[in-house]
């Protein structure tokens, strides 16, 4: 099942080696054995991993069969940070929402036992935290 | 307005990770995922109404839904839970119109104790086509060249920086 555009990213992104490829290929194109210098790693394994990140659009590889320098993508890095950025303002605002529910679920149950004769107070405060998990 | 919600990709490169912490015992924050009516509080944007249809909250159960929202767009929505272990941990995955969960990973909400109050910490696992394991030590990677930011977002924007420098 070949994924979305987008998950492609993240997969080629799930990996400490592709990750610190690109942050090499940040600072400007190069070749791959220069590439696989720092990686005790074999030069199948470093094409394996360009691979990836070619196929994801992460990269892109020249043309000139000397020489096939590996050039990062930057529009695709900045595909990825925007949706990160919505993808955390989701969740922050998802959790915002959940905060001020449960101060409101809070009030009501406070507000309900306040209600209550002094003894069944005493008993339900004392049963508190034990509660099932269900109102 | 300062952020109450970050994004941690450092940490493990199979999964995006974020932790909130709320004033409320566990039992009740654990409660107020476990009922449609709860959810509907809470799950959708501001201005959107939530109507259920099918709400199964056991391993392989079914949350159908639609999301309506303040222009009179209706967004189907599925959420299969994989995982339910009451009231410590949640997993699911989420698939429908919208567009910002459209990624397949699973979801693991997992929720601890801590004196009164709740920590909440979400788990976005990716697929990853390679063993999920973390291999740095198999590749050898130099850990300084893998510099730990606290978010890929400041990560990926500095690279593109130094691409278009």
């Amino acid at each position: 099942m070949t994924p979305d555009p987008l998950s492609a990213k993240f997969q080629a992104l799930a990996d400490p080696t592709r990750r610190a490829i690109l942050a090499r290929l940040a600072l400007g194109e190069t070749s791959v054995s220069e590439l696989a210098e720092p990686f005790a790693m074999s030069m199948p394994a470093v094409s394996k991993h360009l691979k990836v990140l070619e196929n994801a659009g992460m990269i892109t590889r020249g043309r000139d069969a000397q020489w096939r320098p590996c050039r990062i993508e930057p529009g695709a890095l900045k595909e990825v940070d925007d949706w990160l950025e919505q993808y955390r303002l989701l969740w922050e605002e998802r959790f915002d929402r959940l905060d001020a529910y449960l101060k409101q679920l809070q009030a009501a149950e406070r507000s309900t036992l306040s209600k209550l004769p002094k003894k069944k107070q005493a008993r339900a405060t004392s049963r508190k935290g034990k509660r099932p998990g269900s109102n | 307005m300062q952020p109450t919600f970050s994004l941690d990709l450092a940490q493990d490169p199979n999964a995006i990770i974020g932790t909130r912490i709320f004033d409320a015992p566990r039992a009740l924050v654990f409660s107020a995922w476990t009922e449609p009516r709860h959810f509907a509080q809470w799950w959708g944007p501001n201005g959107f109404t939530t109507t259920t249809s099918k709400f199964e909250f056991l391993p392989g159960g079914e949350w159908r839904f639609v999301m309506h929202g303040p222009d009179g767009r209706d967004y189907k929505n599925r959420v299969v839970f994989d995982e339910v272990v009451p009231p410590e941990r949640i997993a699911y995955r989420h698939s429908g119109e919208d567009e910002t969960e459209s990624i397949r990973f699973k979801t693991v909400v997992t929720f601890e104790e801590l004196g009164g109050k709740t920590k909440l910490t979400m788990h976005a696992v990716f697929p990853s086509a390679e063993a999920r394991d973390y291999v740095i030590r198999e590749h050898g990677a130099d850990k300084g060249q893998i510099e730990t930011l606290t978010r890929l977002a400041e990560y990926v924007a500095r690279l593109a920086q130094d691409a278009n420098s």
